[in-house]
């Protein structure tokens, strides 16, 4: 056995100590909520207004984490880009054009046209209807990134604009900020729901929060279409 | 008062714009960044003074109370790292003549994340900013165009940095299952009973063990020394000097509020003298001059381990006064490496084509070991004191400690031997006037620092004292709990 075997097996040991030593202490409550849980789940519908509390939680009580997220996905983002992407002196140099994948058969070129509405419509379904049903921003940008990225994986050589995608992403992420600096200029504190709760239920219902899910929707889904279409092309 | 969320939101909003701004004003575009941390450091200078007048301050997001939504806690403490990230990260675009969009980006949010980090008062949501700065230095680590090595150990860097990530997801998991709060002052009132059991100090060792990777603490430090060998020399010395110290504030923070517990503190101080120890000894051995900056910054980051293990204010001033000191010369330091590379012994006879960076190397190295009057013999003078008195263990962790400043002695003193003898063979290129600057500015720092020694040890000592002030945080974080106090 190699020394590096030894202190992989020293590590897992002390994990799996750790880990018994936690689950000897583990409080097995059955099914209850402890701690702020409770008053989240009693404060939510009237303080915010949103049927999926889920989502309150999400956008209202820890929108500076949802944020966070966002930035998350776009530091990763950024980064894959920075290291893929080639300089201009690069591809100066490099004589050969880039090796493409030919198109796809024609079946699949046409399903991936037929698809892409569809795809539209559900993304933007699930990201409209986040504050009323599980889903959102986040899943609902992730069925519109593969709109986007089906036509690039059926005919590689066609049209994907990079600079459109990121224009979008950096719209998309900036006016999440803005609405939550309105609401710090408005009310006085940042991500502050703006817009009165409404009915609970209704589709225009939990004042600004559908707007915040539209731009993360809209970010997430340019944000992992780009980055999947740099992938395909390097 | 809107400052501390700017602090945060600024760079990001920078961030998300940078591009566009670059495509259609590139004039433009190359200010943009270097304004926003001007503008960012007179708001922290606001704020700084506003917490001289009024004390310690909190701020609520979302409109929505403590232990239920997430609050930023603005004292002497947090503000002196945002400042310590501003301005190192201004310093650091001095002279740094070409940069990519992209590099510029990373550097603005992990501006806006490491303010998060040190503002923020609850669990998760420093998890979150902690990830933000995480992956933008895998980023940035990797961004000197097609260096192998570099991407390399970036990629190394990125798969201990994960596990890292998930073991402190796991504990934090942990502790909300055991208390059902992120809160950090919620959870401080409900540590006593809830958290100082096996689970609750085995979610401290993983979260410890999570930021230790940043922190460059003791296991998890293999990736620091290939890193910063390839990585351009502003991101090392950013990465080294600056964001490091961010991941021990957090520990210290969770120590202070949560962990107040005898077996936290001594786990903490084994860490230490373990990183201590093989840091020096590594740096000794080591053939080049990154790779000794880079084992060495190992041995000073454990060295605020250490400090920070102390419990009191004592200890806590000497933590941070390492810390500024260490964040000072390592920038420097690793300022004069861009044009040194290689085995020591290509560099014989440096000295004569190169006399003023010598003579900056020699300043820094000697702060470094702690020769007085320079800066360092002072923080290493408080660690001592603070040591000495605090009982049997620390006591031995001092001698070790003191020994280890003999290895560093020796390896600066060798390597600046080499410089100065002489060489029949032509001695490689000089360090560029680019990367003198803001040596030069680090230089002209440490001497303002020797001269102000008195209102420092002051202030810092105000500073340590309100940190270690739990009551304070939760009186100021908590409103529901203010009638109890």
């Amino acid at each position: 056995m190699s020394f590096r075997d030894i202190t992989a097996l020293a590590l897992l040991a002390g994990l799996a100590f750790l880990l018994a030593l936690v689950l000897t202490e583990f409080p097995y409550t059955n099914g209850s909520l402890n701690g702020i849980g409770q008053s989240i789940l009693a404060l939510a519908p009237k303080e915010v207004g949103t049927a999926n509390i889920v989502t309150s939680v999400v956008l209202a009580y820890r929108g500076l984490d949802t944020l966070g997220e966002l930035i998350i996905l776009f530091v990763a983002a950024t980064a894959a880009g920075m290291v893929l992407s080639n300089s201009p002196e690069e591809e100066a140099q490099n004589l050969q054009p880039l090796v493409r994948f030919p198109a796809a058969g024609f079946v699949l070129q046409i399903s991936s046209h037929l698809l892409f509405p569809f795809l539209l419509l559900l993304g933007a379904y699930i990201i409209v209807h986040g504050h009323l049903t599980p889903g959102g921003g986040f899943q609902g940008g992730a069925v519109l990134a593969a709109a986007f990225f089906i036509p690039v994986l059926t005919s590689p050589a066609g049209p994907f604009s990079h600079n459109v995608s990121s224009l979008v992403e950096g719209l998309a992420g900036g006016s999440f900020i803005v609405i939550g600096l309105l609401g710090l200029f408005g009310q006085g504190y940042f991500l502050a729901p703006l817009g009165s709760p409404g009915i609970v239920g209704d589709l225009v219902s939990a004042g600004s929060l559908p707007l915040l899910y539209t731009a993360i929707g809209i970010k997430v889904g340019s944000e992992l279409a780009g980055l999947l279409a740099r992938f395909t092309q390097t | 008062m809107m400052g501390p969320i700017l602090l945060v939101i600024l760079p990001f909003l920078g961030a998300f714009m940078l591009p566009m701004v670059y495509r259609h004003y590139a004039q433009v575009g190359s200010w943009v960044a270097p304004l926003i941390l001007v503008v960012n450091l007179i708001i922290c200078l606001g704020l700084w003074h506003g917490v001289e007048v009024v004390g310690a301050q909190s701020m609520a997001m979302g409109g929505f109370t403590a232990p239920l939504g997430i609050v930023f806690y603005i004292d002497g403490l947090s503000l002196l790292f945002v400042l310590l990230l501003l301005s190192g990260s201004l310093l650091l675009w001095l002279g740094a003549w070409h940069r990519r969009v992209k590099e510029e980006m990373l550097l603005l949010l992990i501006v806006g994340g490491g303010s998060g980090l040190v503002l923020s008062g609850d669990l998760f949501n420093v998890y979150v900013f902690f990830e933000i700065v995480a992956v933008a230095s895998y980023g940035l680590s990797a961004s000197r165009r097609g260096d192998a090595c570099g991407y390399a150990a970036s990629l190394r860097f990125l798969l201990i940095g994960s596990l890292g990530s998930s073991l402190i997801l796991l504990g934090i998991s942990i502790i909300y299952a055991l208390t059902g709060t992120l809160n950090l002052s919620h959870l401080t009132l409900l540590a006593p009973e809830l958290l100082q059991g096996a689970a609750g100090l085995s979610a401290f060792a993983l979260m410890l063990i999570g930021f230790s990777v940043k922190a460059e603490l003791f296991p998890v430090n293999t990736w620091v020394a290939e890193v910063y060998a390839h990585a351009p020399v502003r991101v090392s010395a950013l990465l080294a000097g600056i964001v490091s110290k961010l991941a021990m504030v957090v520990v210290l923070r969770l120590l202070l509020l949560l962990y107040s517990h005898e077996y936290a503190y001594m786990l903490l101080l084994g860490i230490g003298v373990a990183g201590l120890v093989t840091g020096e000894l590594a740096a000794f051995h080591a053939k080049d001059l990154r790779r000794t900056l880079a084992y060495s910054s190992i041995g000073q980051l454990s060295v605020i381990a250490i400090a920070f293990s102390i419990p009191g204010p004592l200890g806590i001033l000497s933590g941070i006064a390492l810390a500024f000191h260490h964040a000072l010369v390592k920038t420097g330091l690793f300022m004069l490496a861009e044009n040194w590379r290689g085995d020591f012994s290509s560099l014989r006879g440096v000295a004569q084509k190169a006399p003023l960076a010598s003579f900056l190397l020699i300043v820094f190295s000697l702060s470094m070991i702690g020769i007085p009057p320079l800066p360092g013999f002072w923080a290493k003078f408080v660690l001592l004191q603070a040591g000495f008195a605090a009982g049997n263990w620390y006591q031995i962790a001092m001698i070790v400690f003191l020994l280890s400043i003999v290895v560093e002695a020796a390896y600066f003193f060798r390597f600046i031997r080499v410089l100065y003898q002489n060489s029949a063979e032509q001695p490689p290129s000089m360090p560029h006037k680019r990367e003198l600057q803001p040596a030069l500015v680090v230089a002209v720092l440490l001497l303002l620092v020797m001269l102000m020694i008195d209102p420092i040890n002051h202030n810092l000592t105000t500073i340590a004292t309100q940190a270690s002030d739990v009551k304070a945080y939760i009186y100021n974080t908590l409103p529901a709990w203010k009638l109890d106090y």
